[in-house]
């Protein structure tokens, strides 16, 4: 995916910027933060997945997503995010 | 002494939360502990323990167990062994398996969903975790009469039988589980209650002597030097041992003597101090005993106890404290329990020894329940009462 697809969703932001500062959480978790349905944050997470940027860890049924740490485009996401609220602040 | 001073060094040390490195008296059971699980140090995944610790109120159960979890983590820390000593009062959790297994759980995933599962399967989730992370963990379970009465032995069972549908897999879980007495153990069946009566550590009451030793301890660690005599200390262990041997109630009346010596601007904590701290303070039921309570139960009990603070009359009637509670419940924006779940909450109340009930027959159109708070200051349970639910609320 392109850069600028990929920066393109306002959701996509909000979930990395969930997952950063709450470390994990599962579907139905990062939905109700982001007050969308189970299935439009599925979707997201899939690209971000695809990306290399999420992980997931499966028990039983619950899928709990986290940022992947080896991740160089993670770590450039996180370097971004922060500098961006240490700006705001 | 001027205002900005006090007589303790670091009031901390007399939290109930506080676990002195030392304890004094139980050296012996904590080395039977130790002894107990020491196989964790050397061969974690070859076995399991279950080990139970009974005595009452204040005999030293939870500090025992904690002091041993801290110790024997640090141990194991050391020789690079991944233990976990987690410690749950079950009646927080309300006696239930499942919400006893989610906090387990989240020692590990801090967010883990709390919907979505039965406690087998948690508890499967819990096993994936641990293999997972190589952990090994002494799970006890304080105040576990709760658990065997919300759960019976289908839930001790579980726990206890753990590793036999695991077989050739290392083991992961022992159990430390605290009760005052065996008796709640009866109520299971004869398998559950085979596997976990092998090992019983059973803490006798502090007698005078012990209360002084344990109080003098928490006096060199809460107080700066020279603030308590001799006599305060052994007027406190009088009263403790008055109370059953209760070491917890004579720190908890230790620590608010202080707080009248500092009040009244004093150099020393008087034997005065303790008998004014005596009189406020409530000894059928304390701080901890009112935070474990849920919700509504302390709404509930603050109904109650500001209708007291209200009337003059030493019995409210259950219509009369329903009033009362409506109105709690308004201003801490609730929706009211019903008739019914505030009988059960009465019971709860009754059986802890907060509130007494009476059932009289009022002529031949059936029967009325008063309450009536026997020992407990109505002043002293509404602040405290308040500033739980405050903080809760917040």
């Amino acid at each position: 995916m392109n850069v600028e697809d990929f920066f393109s969703s306002r959701l996509r932001m909000k979930i990395l910027k969930i997952l950063s500062e709450v470390g994990e959480l599962n579907i139905s978790g990062i939905a109700r933060r982001l007050g969308v349905n189970y299935g439009t944050t599925n979707k997201h997470l899939k690209v971000l997945e695809n990306e290399g940027i999420v992980q997931h860890k499966r028990f039983g049924r619950i899928r709990i997503y986290r940022l992947n740490q080896h991740s160089s485009k993670t770590k450039a996401i996180q370097n971004l995010l922060e500098g961006w609220e240490q700006q705001n602040k | 002494m001027s205002p900005y001073q006090s007589v303790f060094k670091d009031e901390t040390k007399l939290d109930i939360n506080y676990v002195p490195y030392r304890l004094p008296h139980r050296d012996r059971e904590l080395q039977l502990l130790m002894e107990f699980f020491s196989f964790l140090l050397r061969t974690p995944e070859k076995m399991t323990q279950r080990v139970i610790i009974t005595g009452d109120v204040g005999t030293g159960k939870t500090a025992l167990s904690q002091r041993f979890g801290a110790d024997i983590t640090r141990e194991a820390n050391k020789r690079g062994i991944n233990l976990r000593y987690i410690h749950i009062n079950c009646r927080e959790y309300r006696g239930s398996l499942f919400l006893i297994l989610h906090h387990v759980v989240s020692v590990f995933h801090p967010n883990f969903p709390r919907r979505g599962y039965s406690a087998e399967e948690l508890l499967g989730i819990l096993m994936q975790i641990l293999d997972e992370q190589k952990a090994h963990v002494v799970l006890t379970l304080d105040e576990f009469e709760s658990l065997v009465e919300r759960e019976g032995s289908e839930a001790v069972y579980k726990l206890t039988r753990l590793q036999e549908i695991r077989l050739n897999k290392p083991q992961r879980i022992s159990l430390i589980c605290i009760l005052r007495s065996l008796k709640a153990i009866e109520q299971l069946d004869a398998s559950a209650r085979s596997t976990l009566q092998s090992n019983i550590i059973h803490l006798d009451r502090y007698s005078e002597q012990q209360l002084t030793a344990i109080l003098n301890n928490r006096v060199s660690l809460a107080f700066k030097p020279l603030t308590v005599p001799e006599d305060t200390v052994s007027l406190t262990a009088e009263l403790a041992f008055s109370e059953n041997g209760n070491a917890r109630f004579g720190i908890e009346l230790l620590w608010r003597a202080g707080k009248y010596a500092d009040a009244e601007d004093l150099d020393t904590v008087t034997p005065e101090c303790v008998r004014k701290a005596a009189s406020s303070i409530y000894a059928v039921m304390r701080k901890s005993d009112v935070a474990s309570l849920r919700q509504h139960e302390k709404l509930f009990l603050l109904s109650i106890a500001r209708f007291f603070k209200q009337h003059e009359t030493a019995y409210v009637s259950l219509a009369e404290a329903e009033q009362a509670y409506a109105v709690v419940c308004e201003e801490f924006d609730v929706q009211p329990h019903s008739h019914t779940q505030l009988w059960k909450y009465l019971r709860t109340l009754s059986t802890l020894g907060v509130v007494k009930t009476e059932v009289s027959a009022t002529g031949s159109r059936g029967r009325s329940t008063f309450v009536s708070l026997p020992r407990i200051p109505a002043y002293e349970l509404e602040k405290e009462l308040s500033n739980l639910l405050q903080k809760e609320k917040s």
